[in-house]
């Protein structure tokens, strides 16, 4: 973050024979195989990186739809049993004029999974294709989607307060829909799969296209 | 970055291989396979969709609405939607799988509501839910089906209900409700369906459920019939109102009973009559389970008013069948005149002559005929003293006239006849007279006796008796005051009053005051238009007069004029006299006296005052009365008065004195002329102000 802005070379660890611990930073001679200060298993390119963020992407992808299908909130009111999707909690608060809380809801539940979805795939298709994006840029969108992908289980945390606090016997219940644990495994694939992305890919990607073009 | 550390190689995998990349990919993989597991199994959970179609939707929602089997959860409606020309309803319901195969054609689904009947409340836990739809089949796998025909109303027999399955029929009014109950000795054992009008109109039919254990309660000589309202009767052991239950008093219901044993069994299916009442339903029972009735026909020759189609015909006293038709017949050849009679057609139950129950109408017919060679003939009889209804009675007839039951080719057997029981009507008047002699006359008229005594004594107890005599008192004392002197003065006195006023105004009008008045008057203004134009020529006259006087001045002109002052005097006097003037004030004061009494009286003085005051009033009147007898005599007098001062003023018409004085003379007498006449004139307008003062 700091070279952010600094139109420097960047000189990556790898080029200078170091492996750094993802865990404590910590860098090593690049034979080093487990990092001797934190016990972590110290590898200076994850090659199966991709394939993991591939994979783990999908299965985020996976549990999002059903998580966008099925009730997530199931109220029990008196005489009417009522379930809401997420977006149509969200256009029913908007119905009542909690534009505030609706427009939170779906920027935590739509806007957000949807931006770490697209946000991995560019990553991980732009660290491929080498190329044509500048690098912090690409680092710079890697660091949100790990700050913010987090955030996303406010829907999850909404729900369980909700089941936990409204369960009146009779009068008035919610439990949480299916969704709920669609969403959250979702989030928890989409998390996943972004820490499996290994960020020093996309300088990697820097380096070829500086080779390329040094050879070119 | 001071020196560059020299390029090395790496190696491009750490040694995991193939395992971490499969590991990986394991997990979508999984994913997959869990989320392919799962929709197969949810899918091939499905049971299959049905179709009912309803006539309302009624409460029915998609998604909600629950089909009901046994008050479980076997369904739900996923979707509804119209028939095809928005006819009906459609309720698209996916099954259960495991119940799915015994949904079959014969199964009969309706919606569950909450109902307020007679019998109770049913579906109360839909107000709160909602409504359902109960679908009921056997427990039998039978040829499938996806759509059905849903009814508003539970069906009376399920699918799978055993019972005895019957139908009711009925032409009574009323008799059928939606689930009535079928009562036996107050409990029930059975309902009644929905009623509905046979296609002919001339019935109502529902069917109806007896209860599997009840069943050996009906065969086919039961009976029906209606127990819905109550029924009241009033004979020899009291007034009697009756009803089976408070439901049936509201919501009808059918009872039943088997009068005669030997029944059949009866299968599914059956028609039962119901009928209105118990006896109906006992007297019907003959009537269908007998074989053909034996007609026969009965020529009666007397008045047979009374008699209708219906009629019971009965054997000592047994009904055995009725009158069928009736109508005139004119056969000559048979009866040996034209002489109308009365062609009655009976109809009769061989079984109910005590015949076993395969008797022919033959065997009956001959049986009959035997009797009838014994004796036996129809007669009329009266079936009720009230109505005057009459019935066909077979009886034996001693020593009567050979006959035979014939039967002339294909017209009915002829049943002969003897003379109308219509001394059975009069016996039994007779007997009513005969019960009204027997009536205990006698007691209840020493029993009214003793009570006559009884209120004698009442009567002539002394308190009793007191009452009378202190009424009698009490009227003696009022007889007392109103005959008492005073009381009975008044009117009297007042009507001498009255009659002495009346009298009084009578001759004041009999003397003709008025006009006499009148004429004074006119006199007197004759006089004094003399005087006038006597003064008005005076300064004309005075020469001639100075010259008369002067021829004059040898007349005894003292002796004139002392006998005209006196002349004038005594005018003067009688104009002034007492008498005179006295009269209006002594009226008026008696008028006034008159008045105060009157008042007085009207205020309730006492009878003393009246009396005075007539008394005073008599005076008054009396006063009257001598005025008025002295007023022509005043009247005269003035008169001559008058002429006697014409002459004198003539004669004395030389002097301004001596005018001036019999001028100032003249208007006095006017003046008192006048107000008699204004005194006479009021009298004779209004006699009655004398009394009333007005």
């Amino acid at each position: 973050m700091e070279l952010s802005g600094t139109p420097q070379k960047t000189v990556t660890a790898r080029a200078t024979g170091l492996v750094a611990c993802t865990r404590c930073a910590r860098a090593w001679p690049l034979e080093t195989e487990v990092c001797g200060c934190c016990g972590a298993t110290l590898v200076s390119r994850d090659v199966h990186s991709l394939q993991r963020v591939w994979a783990l992407w999908l299965v985020g992808l996976m549990c999002y739809v059903p998580s966008n299908i099925f009730p997530m909130l199931r109220t029990e009111q008196l005489f009417s049993v009522d379930e809401s999707t997420i977006i149509g909690g969200a256009v029913e608060l908007a119905h009542h004029g909690a534009y505030g809380i609706s427009a939170i809801i779906l920027f935590a539940s739509v806007v957000i999974p949807i931006g770490k979805f697209w946000a991995i795939a560019f990553l991980a298709l732009s660290v491929r294709q080498r190329g044509g994006y500048a690098s912090r840029h690409r680092l710079l969108i890697y660091e949100v989607v790990e700050y913010i992908g987090r955030w996303s289980m406010v829907d999850i945390f909404v729900v369980a307060i909700l089941s936990a606090l409204v369960q009146l016997q009779g009068l008035a219940s919610i439990t949480p829909g299916p969704a709920a644990f669609f969403f959250a495994l979702s989030v928890i694939f989409t998390m996943l799969s972004a820490q499996s992305f290994d960020p020093r890919m996309i300088w990697d990607a820097e380096a070829d296209t500086e080779e390329v073009s040094d050879h070119g | 970055m001071a020196e560059t550390p020299p390029k090395v190689e790496i190696s491009k995998t750490r040694k995991r291989g193939v395992s971490g990349i499969a590991f990986v990919w394991l997990i979508p993989l999984l994913a997959l396979v869990v989320a392919f597991g799962v929709a197969w199994q949810s899918y091939s959970a499905r049971g299959p969709v049905i179709i009912v179609t309803f006539k309302d939707g009624s409460g029915i929602s998609a998604g909600e609405t629950k089909l009901k089997y046994r008050d479980i959860d076997v369904g739900e409606v996923e979707k509804i939607g119209f028939s095809a020309g928005l006819t009906e309803v459609e309720a698209h319901i996916r099954l259960e799988k495991d119940i799915a195969e015994y949904v079959d054609a014969s199964s009969v689904f309706w919606i569950v509501e909450p109902e307020v009947t007679a019998q109770g409340i049913t579906g109360l836990s839909t107000v709160l839910s909602g409504v359902y739809i109960e679908g009921s089949w056997d427990e039998e796998v039978g040829t499938p089906s996806s759509e059905f025909r849903g009814s508003d109303v539970a069906p009376l027999i399920k699918p799978g209900n055993t019972g005895l399955q019957i139908a009711f029929r009925t032409t009574t009014n009323g008799s059928l409700t939606d689930n009535a109950p079928i009562l036996f000795r107050g409990i029930q054992i059975g309902k009644v369906g929905r009623a509905q009008i046979a296609r002919s109109g001339a019935f109502a039919i529902s069917e109806a459920l007896i209860y599997e254990e009840h069943r050996h309660l009906i065969n086919s000589s039961t009976r029906f019939w209606e127990t819905s309202g109550f029924t009241f009767s009033v004979g020899p052991t009291g007034a009697e109102i009756d009803f089976q239950s408070l439901a049936t008093l509201i919501g009808g219901g059918v009872t039943f009973d088997t009068f005669v044993s030997g029944g059949d069994s009866v299968r599914d299916g059956e028609v039962f009559e119901v009928y209105d009442a118990k006896e109906t339903a006992r007297s019907s029972l003959f009537r269908i389970s007998e074989v053909d009735p034996l007609q026969i026909s009965v020529i009666f020759d007397e008045n047979v008013s009374g008699l209708t189609v219906g009629a019971p015909v009965e054997l000592i006293g047994l009904r055995i069948g009725s009158v069928e038709s009736l109508s005139g017949i004119v056969d000559v050849n048979q009866f040996g005149d034209s002489r109308v009679r009365l062609n009655v057609i009976i109809s009769i139950q061989p079984s109910r002559l005590g015949m076993s129950v395969d008797t022919s109408p033959e065997s009956a017919l001959a049986l009959l005929q035997e009797r009838v060679a014994n004796g036996l003939r129809a007669r009329l009889a009266s079936a009720s003293l009230l109505t005057g209804r009459l019935k066909v009675e077979l009886v034996e007839v001693e020593d009567a006239p050979p006959a035979r039951l014939t039967q002339l080719g294909t017209d009915l057997p002829i049943m002969p006849t003897t003379k109308g029981e219509t001394s059975d009507a009069a016996a039994t008047v007779e007997g009513v007279f005969t019960r009204i002699n027997n009536l205990p006359i006698e007691e209840l008229l020493n029993s009214a006796i003793n009570v006559m005594n009884s209120a004698d004594v009442l009567i002539s107890n002394g308190d009793l008796q007191k009452i009378p005599a202190d009424v009698s008192a009490l009227l003696g004392d009022i007889s007392n005051i109103v005959t008492s002197d005073d009381v009975k003065n008044i009117p009297v006195a007042l009507n001498a009053t009255l009659i002495r006023v009346e009298g009084f105004v009578a001759e004041l009008e009999r003397q003709r005051i008025a006009e006499v008045l009148g004429t004074t008057l006119s006199a007197a203004s004759e006089a004094a238009e003399a005087v006038t134009s006597s003064v008005v020529g005076v300064p004309e006259l005075v020469a001639d007069i100075q010259t008369v006087a002067q021829k004059a001045a040898t007349l005894e002109f003292d002796v004139l004029i002392e006998e005209l002052t006196s002349l004038t005097s005594s005018a003067n006097a009688l104009v002034s006299s007492p008498e005179t003037a006295q009269l209006p004030v002594a009226l008026s004061g008696a008028l006034d006296q008159l008045n105060a009494t009157l008042k007085e009286l009207r205020e309730g003085g006492a009878v003393q005052n009246v009396n005075q005051t007539l008394a005073s009033a008599r005076t008054a009147a009396d006063s009257i009365a001598v005025s008025a007898r002295d007023l022509p005599r005043v009247i005269t007098q003035l008169n001559g008065l008058f002429a006697q001062a014409g002459r004198t003023i003539e004669g004395f018409d030389k002097g301004d004195e001596l005018s001036r004085s019999a001028e100032s003379a003249l208007r006095d007498i006017a003046q008192a002329a006048k107000a008699l006449e204004k005194l006479a004139r009021t009298i004779e307008r209004n006699p009655n102000s004398l009394l009333l003062g007005r």
